[in-house]
This record gives C-alpha cells, sequence and structure tokens, in this order.
C-alpha cells in the first residue's frame, strides 16, 4: 500500500479522460443510443460516483473506463493510455455489483488471484493476500470458501481482490447495492477508511444519491434515453468524512441540489 | 450418519424380504412353470455367488478392467474435443453433428464390427467402453466449460489474462461439476458396453459366463442371476468410484456443502 502515488487533486494530466463518447448498441432492427456526446475528466486520487436511474448508461459508462466495451466514437483515456492499454498494462481493479468470487478457491487464493496473474511468488502472494484480508477486516476467513461468507464479507474480499495489484484506478460497479442498508452504510465507511490509506482513483457507480454524496468529491448526474451526462456536483464535505455527516443540514442541501438536476433536465 | 444409513438398509431388506416371499408364492402357491427361472430364490442366488465367487471375481475383474481403460479413453478423447469445440465454433460445427450421428450407431450392431475388424476381444471391450464414454463426456464438459459467467470472464479480462490461463484457472474448474455428470452417466454404462461385446463370443469376463449359464437352462438359474447381479454390482461400483473422485476434486459445490454459509 506504501507505493501508491500520493494524489495530486487538479494538477497535470486528468486520471481519466472521456471526450465526445458515443455509444451506440443495435438490438434486432432498432438502433438504441446508449451515451450521448458524454465528456469528463477525473483527477488523479479523486473519488468520483457517478450516479442515475437505471438506463442512465453509468454502468456502460465504467465499463468503457475498462476496456470492457469499445465507444461507437469518442475517446476514453486512462492513466495517461487508451483503455485498451490501460487494461493490458494493469492500471486498474475492477468490482462487480456481484462479487464474482471463484467457489473452487478459498477467501485468500480468491484475493491473490490478480497475483497469480502476474506471476508474483507464492509466498510473497500469501504474505499479501493476508495483509490485504487484513486491510478489508476478513483476516479470520481467509481460510473460509467463499460460501462460507455472507453478502457484504463476500463484497469486501472482491475489494480486497481488486486491491491486490495495486492499481492506480479502483472501479466500482454499484458494489453494495445488493445489501441491506445497514451493511451498505458500514461498508461505505470502511471503503472510505481503505481509500484514506491506499489513496488510489475511485470510480464508484452508484443509484443512490446520499452513498453518491457520501463518498465522493464530485458527483456525475447522469440522466437515462438517451444516457447523458446532466450535472457534475462538487461535494465540499470534508474529510474524513464520518456518520454523522449524513445528518447535517449541508448533506440534505447536496440531496436537494442533486435532485433538482434530475428534474431540470 | 446413523440417520443416512438406518432407512437404506431397512429399505434394502425390505426388498429382499418381499423377492423372498414372492419368489416363494411363485413356486409354491401359484405354481408357475419355470418359476425359479422367473424369480429366483435371493438365498439360492447368495450361496451360489459365495460359491463360484472366485469365478465370478475373476471375470468380473476382466470386464472392469477393460471397461475402465476403455472409460479412461474415451473420457480424454471426450474431454479434449469439449475443448477443441469451446475454443472454435468451427470446429465445433465440424465435428459436433459425426459425434452426434456416432451415437445413433446401436452397439449391438457396432460390437460384431469392432471385432471383426480388430479380431482381439480384450481391445475390442476397450474400444467399445471408450465409445460409450466419449459422448456424454464430451457433451457435458463442453456445456461446462461454457457455464462460466460473464462478469467471472470480465475479471479475466481485466486482468489482462491469457486465453490459456482463462482455462486453466476459470473455465476448467467451473467445468468439472458438469464433467463429472457426464463422467457418472457413461461409467456404468461403459460396463455395460463390455458386457455387451463379451457375449459376441469371448472367452472371458462376466457376459461370458451370464451367457453359457442362460444356455445351460434352468440348471444353471442361479448362477446365471449371480452374473447378472454382479454385472449391476460392477456398474454401482464404477458410478461410486467417480463420486468418490468427485468429492477429493471438486468438493466445492452446493451438493457437498454440509453445513451451510452465513447467507
Amino acid at each position: 500500500m506504501s507505493t501508491m502515488p500520493v494524489p495530486s487533486v487538479g494538477t497535470g494530466m486528468p486520471e481519466i479522460q472521456l471526450s465526445n463518447v458515443e455509444m451506440r448498441y443495435r438490438t434486432g432492427n432498432t438502433e438504441v443510443l446508449a451515451l450521448h456526446q458524454v465528456s469528463m475528466d477525473i483527477a488523479k486520487g479523486e473519488f468520483v460516483s457517478l450516479l442515475g436511474p437505471s438506463g442512465c448508461g453509468k454502468t456502460t459508462l465504467l465499463r468503457l473506463m475498462a476496456d470492457l466495451l469499445e465507444p461507437t466514437t469518442g475517446s476514453v483515456t486512462v492513466a495517461g493510455e487508451s483503455a485498451r492499454e490501460a487494461r493490458l498494462a494493469r492500471k486498474y481493479g475492477i468490482v462487480f455489483q456481484s462479487p464474482v468470487l471463484y467457489d473452487w478457491r478459498k477467501v485468500r487464493h480468491n484475493v491473490a488471484l490478480p497475483l497469480e496473474m502476474m506471476k508474483v511468488p507464492k509466498k510473497e502472494r500469501d504474505a499479501r493476500a493476508m495483509e490485504l484480508l487484513e486491510l478489508v477486516g476478513l483476516q479470520s476467513f481467509a481460510d473460509k470458501y467463499p460460501w462460507q461468507l455472507s453478502g457484504g464479507m463476500q463484497q469486501r474480499a472482491a475489494i480486497a481482490r481488486a486491491l491486490a495489484m495495486e492499481p492506480e484506478i479502483l472501479l466500482m460497479d454499484e458494489p453494495f447495492s445488493a445489501l441491506d442498508e445497514f451493511s451498505r452504510e458500514r461498508l461505505n465507511e470502511e471503503l472510505l477508511s481503505i481509500w484514506s490509506k491506499v489513496q488510489n482513483t475511485i470510480v464508484f457507480v452508484t443509484h443512490s444519491i446520499p452513498e453518491s454524496i457520501f463518498m465522493s468529491d464530485r458527483v456525475f448526474v447522469l440522466s437515462p434515453h438517451p444516457g447523458r451526462l446532466s450535472a457534475v456536483v462538487d461535494i465540499p464535505l470534508p474529510r474524513p468524512r464520518t456518520p454523522e455527516m449524513r445528518n447535517s443540514p449541508e448533506f440534505f442541501e447536496l440531496i436537494a441540489k442533486i435532485r433538482d438536476s434530475f428534474e431540470g433536465v | 450418519m446413523r440417520n443416512r444409513f438406518v432407512p437404506v438398509l431397512v429399505w434394502i431388506v425390505a426388498i429382499l424380504v418381499v423377492w423372498e416371499a414372492g419368489s416363494w408364492a411363485l413356486l409354491n402357491l401359484a405354481q408357475v412353470p419355470l418359476a425359479q427361472s422367473k424369480l429366483p430364490y435371493v438365498h439360492a442366488i447368495l450361496t451360489t455367488s459365495v460359491q463360484y465367487s472366485g469365478t465370478l471375481l475373476k471375470e468380473g475383474s476382466a470386464t472392469f478392467g477393460n471397461a475402465a481403460i476403455g472409460f479412461v479413453i474415451g473420457a480424454a478423447a471426450g474431454v479434449l474435443l469439449a475443448i477443441l469445440m469451446s475454443v472454435s465454433r468451427w470446429i465445433e460445427r465440424l465435428t459436433f453433428p459425426y459425434a452426434v450421428a456416432s451415437q445413433m450407431i446401436p452397439i449391438l450392431g457396432l460390437a460384431p464390427i469392432i471385432y471383426g475388424i480388430v479380431r482381439d476381444e480384450y481391445i475390442s471391450r476397450i474400444i467399445i467402453s471408450g465409445y460409450i464414454t466419449f459422448f456424454p463426456v464430451a457433451l457435458n464438459m463442453l456445456r461446462g466449460l461454457r457455464s462460466v459467467e460473464p462478469s467471472a470472464l470480465e475479471l479475466m479480462y481485466s486482468y489482462a489474462a491469457k486465453p490459456w490461463s482463462i482455462y486453466w484457472k476459470l473455465r476448467f474448474p467451473a467445468a468439472l461439476p458438469s464433467l463429472f455428470s457426464g463422467l457418472k452417466i457413461a461409467a456404468p454404462l461403459a460396463v455395460t458396453g463390455a458386457i455387451l461385446v463379451e457375449l459376441m463370443g469371448a472367452q472371458h469376463g462376466i457376459g461370458v459366463i451370464m451367457l453359457r449359464n442362460l444356455y445351460y437352462g434352468p440348471s444353471h438359474v442361479y448362477m446365471f442371476w449371480s452374473t447378472v447381479v454382479v454385472g449391476a454390482l460392477l456398474g454401482i461400483l464404477s458410478y461410486w468410484v467417480i463420486s468418490l473422485i468427485e468429492r477429493i476434486i471438486a468438493p466445492w459445490q452446493p451438493e457437498f456443502r454440509t453445513r451451510g454459509g452465513e447467507q
């Protein structure tokens, strides 16, 4: 973790840059416009959320950054390279909506999977996996199988796995949406505390307004049909964020502000 | 453990008692001609089995040994074809119709043809067992290799994984449950296939003494039934062996989870 670069918000090249991204699908005879002219800059070390209702293309945007999709037109730059190059250079870690842990691997071997792909020696891998499990508070579950863990624990293991390569960027696709409200809020706080140690760039997809506010430096608000960027809202709440902030007047003002930006569309 | 085995034991004993009673009724009450050929006494079959256990064991292991060799070869070929088909749709389109067509040929007709060509009962048994094994294994393995969740694959892409490591670390382990269901279907069939070949005129094997005792008629009825029982036991044994291997190699599957998770 100590090798992570110090964030330099607002200076130099953006960590992730999308310019005039257009995304069209063809389903049968009809063409669907999934994303219309989306441009955005995300700075190094920034925590941003992509917020919007279903169908707004927020997951599509994340998948473009991950090079799991290619834009119809426009360009996606990640860590100064094309999205493809960034993926091949393993510049990002990804967390999906479901944990996607491999059933046949113990938790620590799931966490060590990316290190195996990088041909890290076994001893180092094991030590690193335990370190990561400690970071997410799962050290005593290292030798369990994924199905022996609760949903929240599985997702924490998935986060540990995504951090294993010490990625500059962490892409998270609604990672806590399958959890109950209580687990979700606790994991939000845990993720922020992990982020404060790791200090990488996080792109966080969510459909929850309070979650996006609590987590982010900036919230990109997206609207559906066609998916487009309708507002960028700065979140001036100080860090570290505390659970009490959720009840502060500023927090409610921000909720109202984001709601308005939806209605303004 | 006790709870699981007691009902099974009760069930088996009940069947044997009903069988024995039925046999007695057929012979003494209904006085059906050739009653013992239709439903012989269980105790008589058991006595004969024990009396000729040496022969039954020797012939049974000849059959089982050949079936096992054929099974292993057929399973390996099935797995290999499944991998090739999963790698390339082109190979699938080229080979799959023939694999299906091969299963349309009746084994009863194929066995003498194979025997006529190779002129060796051992090799014939191995070939037929392998031939029967091949298809269910290939089909189930292919389905297993394709059963991988899209997001599990995307995770691999995010690691810029090479195709072979996607196979090694994801597709193969994910395919194991399907592979084993194919193997469990194929194993008893391979034994049956080997016995079938023996009926075509071999010197050794459980099928040979089965046929001989059938020809000798009512006087050999208990021995005939003994061979049928041994044949069935060989099939059960093959299934049991595969299940055991599955538990060792792929123990993470839901049906083996004795104590539930904390979900």
